[in-house]
């Protein structure tokens, strides 16, 4: 008898560190009661309203306390700016070579990207010791990496932009839990 | 008193749930006895910033509980009322008792 898994995942993602396991705890409580008294779906229901009506207030409670701060330095330092300084890297050196200026980018270079942003992602992964950080953290990252293609100099390859754009968190996500305390 | 220290509207129903539950007081609790009472339909969302906006006032005080299996394996936080929020909750009862001395209901009159 488990509530929806997506609510769940939106619930760690939006509420802060200091309330998810609290905030996780009453509303699993209480979807159990209306379970038994209501049926499946009634109580199902139930908690997917109390998750998406609860988000903007428990949002903005994780952006009080200071953690979303944090979480958007992650993003910015950790993932946006090291493919942002490999992308000016490209032009800065081609630049100075005479007739390779403004060389399209090569694929081993943005497989170079690739792998940078998804070690960035998950150094920060390691370093996030719950679960709504390391899902806050994931989030961030995506933005980070969205953040990073749409600053560069270069048009990167649709392939290229949805790896980096699911690596990033996926990476992070995978460090934390594998390096989660059992 | 100075300003931001009176307590809103929301955040003395919250108190006076939390009196009325004494130790069972905690979020989904504190979530029913107010819609049970007041009739509101109101989210856990709102309960938990309010009673983290009260704690940080110090008005209320928290206490952690061991996790239990109704509660999918997860801990639940408890609250208290503080010498200063019953100060807080007498002081906001007196304020209304005061206002509305004198007054006759239901209101009557024309709506303008």
């Amino acid at each position: 008898m488990k509530p929806p898994g997506w609510a769940q995942l939106v619930l760690w993602a939006v509420a802060g560190e200091k309330e998810a396991e609290f905030v996780a705890g009453d509303l699993h409580e209480e979807f159990l009661l209306l379970w038994a008294d209501r049926g499946r779906s009634a109580g199902s229901r139930w908690y997917v309203r109390q998750v998406l009506r609860s988000a903007a207030t428990l949002l903005g409670l994780r952006f009080r306390s200071g953690e979303a701060a944090h979480l958007l330095a992650a993003a910015l330092v950790a993932v946006a700016m090291p493919l942002l300084l490999l992308d000016r890297l490209w032009s800065f050196v081609y630049s100075h070579i005479p007739l390779k200026d403004g060389l399209e980018r090569a694929p081993g270079f943005w497989a170079a990207n690739l792998v940078c942003v998804c070690a960035c992602a998950a150094l920060c992964g390691s370093l996030a010791h719950s679960l709504p950080r390391a899902a806050g953290v994931a989030l961030a990252a995506a933005a980070g990496a969205a953040c990073a293609l749409w600053c560069s100099t270069a048009t990167a390859p649709i392939l290229y932009a949805g790896l980096v754009i699911l690596a990033a968190p996926a990476s992070s996500m995978a460090v934390f839990v594998w390096r989660r305390p059992r | 008193m100075p300003k931001g220290e009176a307590l809103g509207e929301f955040e003395y129903l919250v108190m006076l749930a939390v009196v009325r539950l004494g130790a069972s007081a905690y979020g989904m609790r504190v979530r029913q006895e107010i819609g049970e009472r007041t009739g509101r339909d109101v989210t856990i969302g709102a309960v938990y910033a309010t009673l983290e906006r009260l704690t940080e006032k110090g008005l209320l005080t928290a206490s952690m509980s061991d996790p239990t299996p109704e509660r999918g394996g997860r801990a639940k936080r408890s609250f208290a009322l503080t010498g200063a929020g019953m100060e807080a909750a007498n002081r906001a009862r007196q304020e209304l008792v005061n206002m509305l001395d004198g007054l006759r209901f239901p209101l009557a009159g024309r709506i303008q």
